[in-house]
């Protein structure tokens, strides 16, 4: 293949080799290998260009928490491309393709990188401070260049092509991370018998384990170790392991939201697989065994490709047998990059120098060092790289005790790492809001104050070594055992040749150059540098957050994971502050970037949402219907006939309505069983109309308020018996009303002796309005005389229609004879059909809701959220008629009679008719005074339905009005862009004012 | 392992609605011929009918579509002294039946209760994915789902691509 | 997602079978007729905002469909207690009140 990999080491698969592309150029990697281990070792470090000044950027690190190494990947075909995918995290397959981001024309000539040289004028709070004035540059100027030019890689432009799941599970203990704590606890928990659930980020299980020069445990390799555990765990049937799975949040009560890759890494996923699953884990215990991240250190040039935590270039080397360069030199604060200059050294790379910032170090290390015949700096430092594609030298200085730091020349390297010490990775301890405690003494947060039932082992209590992994992780299973009162026999696993070290924090490395002149990064994926949160703190920013926003120091997709702690050092350096007073800000979930897709899950295409459809909805859909959403019903809105627009249709549709018949599907409409011997009562406190006295067999149209005095919802009531009520609502309301009347009747009223169902589902409802309508059904009856004096207006009956058991309503919401069919749902389709033919006889149309829109306006009908708008009393819409004056009380009567619900200017719902009848207001535009002119003008109200009628052949309005009814037979103006439309004031009732046509 | 759970929608069954205050339970179980289960998501069986407590005065009556004259009649008659609400719900809901190994798990996929706590012969109302379900446990690999009409759709598209899923394996 | 426990089913279940219903224990005056414009205006609108523990209504609408009251923790967010209508609020210790607000943001 190449020089960079290393013979024997790596726990890639050297029998598969694999192909995949970077910008177009084919390389050859390994099954197991990620994106960066795959070009790292085909000698490429230049991945991407950064975000802010384009600068040249390779991997940093070999995990999720890589700020850099962001590319564009395509998993084929369209809708399948992904941007800021973790070149560190994806695994090739064969024929992935994959690009670099943020540059132009190509990643090794970028013209954005002239951002790098203006870098003085791109200071942090640059945006708030340039883009000030002048004002008419915002959107002309600012706005489309800042857009054209922000922004991390390329949104894609097509609907994700895949699918994606979601699972919820239970279980007895959740173990998040896989590593030494992970695996010990899991294998604690899992003998004792316990449900458990371990998942892991990474495609097999070992964390550390993976990444580390062998180690005998328990008398035996690491890997020997490693893969006897796996295998023990496997065949616990207790025991539940998922890998390439995230624990992405920790929220309430133990549930852990965990998002699981199931197809990124193959060539050619199953059909029917989806890309990624959502777990809902409700855990008893959950342990939180996630480790420890790296810090950077912050000096000149600490992004420049070839810069790298020296613990992702011992990964790349034991992981994946790459090595990252061939000469190295490795700055550290902390114990830990000695041991990675060991491995690398013991696989053949140069390491120039350990340049410690230290004054000591131990013995054992510095004979080590000494060993492998490696220059030891302590008390030295890295003041800046040089080379610009990749590390070519670095500057290195004494520093003295008073800080002073002597330039001692440059060594050359291709490859510099950096180990600033490790932070606890307490992100999903934080989502439960538990509090963190800050430890003097070794300069870290640790958790604090639980929140929750977990528990944390290992590198997230600050323990680091193999051993103390180990022990910790057996330590929190017996706890979180012992909490559900179950112990767990102990476990002791033996580490020989254990690793162990310390260190200590650092702010910026020192240097004696210019703080304000060095390019040290502390946000790489934000371009965030020291020189930016000193300037922050420098120009008022007195906490964290505010640091934090006008940086975006930890805002970008990482969440801070590497630069939290640093930034934090810094800001409290330059604040003269302790670091705990100064505070961290809140880690949220997502821990690492998750798609939208995971979390969508099922919610794609026909399953975005519910869509609910009547019996009668597949016969509309054969006929050509025209839908419209109403709350989650899809409802055919008209009927076009061939070459028909909406217009033509709708004005067909009310001519043969009002001239013959017309049918319509009500079935959606709510419906509400109210039962009992108390329903009566009931609904009297319900509704503002009496009920007492309804016979049974008779309705009556019913009126509800909120508490409050509002209009809530209307509809016709049926007394089916004399402790039966039919109730019907609005087909919005369905839901909202059953809630309101049981809040009522289970928290005041439980006294009564009442129950309510719902059946909105139970009936298809089919309503016939013309003066035809008794012609259509009277073939069909049996047990029901229809005529006028046997079934008047308001009348109902149980009965026979088409073989079908009904509730027949006679009921009008157009003002002609009209009837409402209830049969058992699953009827209603053949029951419209055998009406249809029967029609065909009769010039009968079938119409939507925009007719019985039209046709309901003409009469003046309101419909309830349309022409009220919660703010609108009975009195108000001109429904006192159906207000109870002799009942003592319903919902919403006191309300009525409230100072402000009696003013004669509140807003009135009134008709307008316009000077030219040929102009159809919008619904919604303004109303105004006549003639007034001034801006801005006095809003008087506003136009809530307006329709063509062809009856009427002019256009018809309602409006809500101040002082509407005041002002009948006045005029008043509708301002709209084009011109000022005049109208007056009319009652609502435009069409048959006394109502003849529907006693017909 | 072969996915060979399957997904059914069943024929239209008898249902009631059935509401009451607890000191007529017992002259309405009499009514019935068997007694009335008193802790919710527990269910009483007598032949072919059966009733699933819902909640504190609300229970689940089934029966063939060709009884439920019998049993409305038989309520009726202890009207006077039992008052109560029988409601026809027969034509409101779909019932849906999952069987097979993978039953449980499939459900999991939009149920967030813990099944594994529902025993067999059991049942509660519960959400499935938005939408409100009453689901019972027949049998140890075996559920039903009664769903409003409407929103049977929903629920089966939701299935179908969960059963899609549990066959690839992954 | 909280789990809650039906004072009704005697079980702990998903947050995503309840609706929460408004502050617990305003009672309807028993006669709205008599009452001035202030106290209706009290009834209608005025409601506490407390940090810390709050008598709340919910509903297990997709479970057994009673509404309950519960004292839930408005800084935690938890519930510390669900009891059926009627009952009188119980004594629960103030849990919550007193944490560290320091990674608030």
């Amino acid at each position: 293949m190449n020089n960079w990999r290393v013979d024997g080491k790596g726990r890639i698969n050297r029998d598969k080799r694999v192909r995949f592309t970077f910008d177009g150029v084919s390389f050859e990697g390994f099954e197991g290998d990620t994106v960066a281990s795959a070009l790292l070792a085909n000698g490429v470090h230049l991945m991407g260009r950064s975000f802010k000044y384009h600068r040249p950027r390779g991997p940093v690190t070999a995990g999720s928490e890589e700020p850099n190494a962001l590319i564009g990947t395509s998993r084929g075909g369209s809708g399948r491309f992904e941007p800021n995918t973790r070149a560190t995290v994806q695994e090739i397959y064969e024929g992935l393709t994959t690009v670099s981001q943020n540059k132009w024309p190509s990643l090794n000539f970028d013209v954005g990188a002239v951002n790098d040289k203006l870098h003085k004028l791109f200071a942090a709070g640059f945006y708030y401070k340039t883009f000030m004035w002048p004002k008419s540059f915002w959107d002309k100027v600012y706005e489309p260049v800042i857009r054209a030019s922000a922004g991390l890689g390329v949104s894609p432009a097509e609907p994700d092509a895949d699918t994606y799941a979601s699972r919820y599970l239970h279980t007895d203990l959740l173990i998040v991370g896989a590593g030494p704590s992970g695996l010990a606890a899991a294998l604690t928990a899992a003998r004792s018998g316990v449900d458990v659930v371990l998942v892991d980020e990474h495609r097999e299980l070992g964390g550390s384990l993976l990444s580390e020069a062998p180690t005998a445990i328990d008398g035996k390799s690491a890997e020997s170790w490693l893969a006897e555990t796996v295998a023990e765990l496997n065949a616990y049937p207790n025991l539940r392991v998922m890998t390439r799975a995230t624990a992405i949040g920790y929220y309430h009560e133990n549930m852990v939201g965990v998002a699981e890759k199931l197809t990124d890494h193959l060539a050619e996923p199953p059909a029917t697989a989806p890309r990624e699953r959502m777990w809902r884990i409700r855990a008893q215990e959950v342990i939180l065994a996630q480790g420890a991240l790296e810090r950077p250190l912050v000096f000149d040039g600490n992004d420049r490709p070839g810069v790298m935590m020296a613990s992702a270039a011992q990964t790349y080397l034991n992981r994946f047998g790459v090595k990252v360069g061939n000469a190295a030199v490795v700055v550290t604060s902390h114990d830990s990059a000695w041991y990675a200059a060991f491995d690398l050294a013991d696989a053949g790379v140069n390491i120039a120098a350990i340049v410690d910032v230290r004054a000591s170090v131990s013995e054992h290390l510095q004979a080590e060092a000494r060993k492998r015949d490696i220059s030891i700096k302590l008390e030295h430092t890295v003041t800046t790289v040089l080379g610009k594609k990749r590390v070519s030298r670095v500057k290195l200085g004494k520093v003295s005790e008073d800080g002073n730091v002597s330039g001692i020349g440059t060594v050359s390297c291709d490859t510099l790492l950096m180990c600033g010490g490790w932070t606890p990775s307490l992100h999903l301890f934080s989502h439960t809001k538990g509090s963190l405690h800050w430890d003097a003494e070794n300069e870290v947060f640790l958790p604090g104050e639980k929140t929750e039932r977990c528990h944390i082992a290992g590198g997230g209590r600050g323990l680091w070594s193999q051993q103390a992994a180990f022990d910790d992780g057996v330590h929190a299973a017996q706890q979180a055992l012992a909490s559900r009162g179950q112990s767990a026999p102990a476990l002791s696993i033996d580490v020989d040749g254990d690793r162990t070290g310390s260190g200590i924090i650092m702010e910026e490395l020192p240097s004696n150059d210019d703080k304000f002149a060095r390019r040290a990064f502390v946000d790489f994926q934000n371009d965030v540098t020291a020189k930016d949160i000193r300037l922050a703190v420098r120009e008022g920013m007195l906490s964290i957050e505010h640091v934090k926003r006008f940086t975006t120091n930890g805002m970008a997709t990482d969440q801070g994971k590497m630069s939290n702690m640093n930034g934090l050092k810094i800001a409290a350096d330059e604040l003269g502050r302790p670091a705990p007073k100064v505070g961290l800000t809140t880690f949220r979930p997502p821990y690492t970037p998750t798609s939208f897709g995971t979390f969508a899950g099922y919610h794609k295409d026909a399953l975005f949402e519910v869509t609910r459809k009547t019996n009668i909805d597949s016969w509309a859909e054969e006929n050509g219907a025209v839908f419209e959403p109403v709350s989650l019903w899809r409802r055919a809105r008209y009927f076009p006939k061939t070459g028909e627009g909406m217009h033509g249709a709708v004005a067909r549709e009310c001519r043969q309505t009002r001239a013959s018949v017309g049918m319509f599907d009500a079935s959606t409409l709510g419906k509400i069983e109210v039962v009992g011997p108390d329903a009566a009562e009931f609904l009297n406190r319900m509704y503002t109309n009496p009920w007492s006295k309804l016979a049974p067999g008779r309705c009556r149209y019913g009126l509800l308020l909120g508490e409050d005095g509002f209009i809530r919802d209307d509809g016709v009531i049926g007394r089916i018996s004399n402790d039966r009520f039919h109730v019907t609502t609005t087909t919005g309301g369905a839901a909202r009303v059953l809630t309101m009347m049981e809040h009522f009747l289970q928290t005041e009223w439980s006294d009564l002796d009442v129950w309510l169902t719902s059946t909105t589902e139970q009936w298809s409802t089919i309503a016939l309005n013309g003066p035809n309508a008794r012609k259509i059904l009277e073939p069909f009856m049996e047990g029901a005389d229809l005529s006028a004096e046997a079934f008047p207006h308001m009348a109902l009956r149980e009965c026979t229609v088409g073989g079908f058991e009904a509730r027949l309503f006679r009921v009008s919401f157009t003002g002609e004879l009209g009837f409402e069919v209830n049969v058992p749902s699953e009827h209603g389709r053949a029951l419209w059909e055998i009406l249809y033919e029967e029609g065909k006889k009769h010039d009968m149309c079938v119409y939507g809701t925009e007719t019985m829109h039209v046709l309901r306006a003409e009469k003046g009908y309101i419909i309830v959220g349309q022409d009220t708008d919660g703010t609108v009393t009975p009195v108000d819409a001109g429904l006192s008629w159906a207000i109870g004056k002799k009942k003592p009380d319903f919902v919403g009567k006191r309300s009525l009679k409230r100072p402000d619900m009696l003013l004669p200017t509140r807003k009135q719902l009134v008709g307008l008719l316009t000077e030219d009848p040929n102009v159809v207001l919008e619904e919604g535009a303004q109303i105004v005074e006549a003639g007034d002119t001034a801006i801005p003008a006095k809003m008087l109200g506003h136009v809530t339905s307006s329709y063509w009628s062809e009856t009427l052949g002019r256009s018809i309005a309602m409006a809500l009005l101040e002082g509407g009814f005041e002002r009948n037979g006045t005029s008043i103006d509708i301002p709209m862009p084009e011109k000022t439309h005049r109208a007056t004031v009319t009652g609502t009732v435009f069409y048959d004012p006394d109502g003849e046509r529907i006693n017909m | 392992m072969t996915f060979t759970t399957t997904v059914e929608t069943l024929p239209t069954m008898g249902r009631y609605n059935l509401r009451c205050k607890r000191e007529n339970t017992v002259a309405l179980s009499k009514s019935l011929g068997f007694d009335l289960p008193s802790s919710i998501g527990e269910a009483a069986r007598s032949g072919t009918q059966s009733a699933l407590k819902l909640g504190p005065d609300e229970w689940l009556l089934t029966c063939p579509m060709e009884e439920r004259a019998t049993i409305r009649q038989s309520l009726t008659d202890v009207y006077p002294e039992a008052v109560h609400s029988l409601t026809d719900i027969s034509s409101r809901e779909i019932s849906i039946r999952v069987s097979g190994d993978q039953a449980e798990e499939l459900l999991s996929t939009s149920c967030p209760r813990n099944l594994a706590k529902l025993s067999t012969g059991c049942g509660v109302r519960t959400i499935f994915d938005s939408v409100q379900v009453v689901l019972m446990r027949e049998g140890d690999r075996q559920f039903r789902l009664d769903v409003w009409r409407s929103f049977a759709p929903h629920v089966l598209g939701l299935l179908a691509v969960a059963c899609a899923e549990f066959e690839s394996g992954l | 997602m909280l789990l809650i426990d039906c004072p009704y089913c005697k079980e702990k279940l998903p947050e995503l079978e309840f609706e929460y219903a408004g502050q617990a224990h305003i009672a309807r005056p028993e006669h709205p007729a008599e009452q001035s414009d202030a106290e209706w205006r009290d009834y209608l609108f005025i409601r506490s905002n407390v940090r810390g523990d709050h008598a709340e209504q919910w509903r297990h609408t997709h479970g057994c469909g009673r509404y309950f009251n519960a004292v839930r923790n408005t800084v935690s967010d938890k519930f510390i207690a669900t009891y059926e209508i009627g009952q009188p609020r119980p004594t629960v210790t103030k849990e919550g009140e007193e944490r560290d607000e320091q990674l608030e943001s």
